[in-house]
């Protein structure tokens, strides 16, 4: 492989980047292939030298953020016309309500997936009520005499509280569990908007 | 090697070779390849944190007739080296530490 072709490929690559910093890095890598060739290797040499164009193109991507990427990707390629301005904004009581909704049906799906996380660790809690108020309760029957209630109330209690330190562990599984969908689903966000990166190129 | 660690002590390499006379980045990976071989892509990420940081500027000079990149280190960058020096002789110390009582029990 020649600079030439070396570089033009890297391009092709970094197709995505903001102009500035694909530019710096070309520089940078063309350099690089100079000093090795002012030293006596080969133009070959000098390329095959720094890898695989492939391999720096995936190391140049992983160091860009994430943010300046999607600002790359959203940054119009052209100015919008006037006549698109105006249909923007006549359009706008339509797709503007369409995307709020769609927004909207995604975070309560979201809400609905948190809220029975929710109400399982209420049941949990109560559960843990029952038992100091079984306690309480039979307590107050011993001291009024009445001890089959009593002896019951603390059975309850005793009972609830069973329940309730099974049932804890289980709220604590749920919940780890939704934790980590919550990080592939931000996961999968920044995917999509990397993965259109590479399309581009 | 813990990478949080890899990427400090590689910041310092590059200072270091820097430290005496300005520098250019095919030469700052010769004289860092006896000790730790270093690519191009992760030199740019270094220098570019390095400048970043005020320890180190950029000019652009011609060579040869072409444009080099040559890099000199800032007073920032040589109190990072100085104070690198210092965190280290505790980090040997307790190397020293650990490696002779290790030894006791062999």
């Amino acid at each position: 492989m020649t600079k030439r072709e070396f570089i033009h490929a890297l391009r092709a690559k970094l197709a995505g980047l903001p102009p500035k910093e694909a530019w710096e890095r070309l520089d940078f890598y063309t350099e690089a292939i100079e000093d090795r060739i002012e030293e006596g290797c080969s133009e070959e040499e000098a390329v095959a030298e720094l890898g695989s164009v492939d391999e720096i193109a995936a190391q140049i991507l992983a160091d860009i953020p994430l943010s300046a990427l999607v600002k790359e990707k959203v940054k119009p390629r052209r100015r919008l016309r006037a006549w698109e301005i105006v249909l923007l904004a006549v359009g706008s009581p339509i797709w503007a309500s369409l995307l709020i909704a769609a927004f909207a049906v995604l975070i309560s799906l979201y809400a609905v997936l948190w809220s029975v996380i929710v109400a399982i660790w209420a049941v949990d809690v109560s559960l843990g009520a029952c038992f100091l108020g079984g306690i309480a309760a039979g307590v107050l029957f011993f001291v009024v005499g009445n001890s089959v209630s009593g002896l019951l109330m603390i059975g309850v209690g005793l009972v609830s509280a069973g329940l309730s330190i099974f049932l804890f562990f289980g709220c604590l599984e749920a919940t780890k569990g939704t934790l980590w969908l919550t990080g592939k689903i931000v996961l999968g966000i920044k995917r999509c908007f990397v993965r259109k990166e590479k399309e581009d190129e | 090697m813990d990478g949080q660690l890899k990427r400090g002590l590689l910041d310092v390499c590059v200072l270091a070779a820097i430290k005496n006379e300005d520098s250019y980045g095919y030469k700052i990976i010769k004289d860092m390849k006896p000790y730790v071989v270093l690519s191009e892509s992760t030199l740019y990420t270094i220098l570019k944190r390095l400048e970043l940081a005020n320890m180190l500027t950029v000019r652009t000079a011609e060579h040869d007739g072409r444009l080099r990149k040559y890099y000199r280190i800032t007073q920032a960058g040589i109190c990072r080296l100085e104070a690198f020096r210092e965190e280290w002789r505790e980090v040997m110390a307790i190397y020293q530490f650990v490696t002779r009582e290790d030894e006791k029990n062999d």
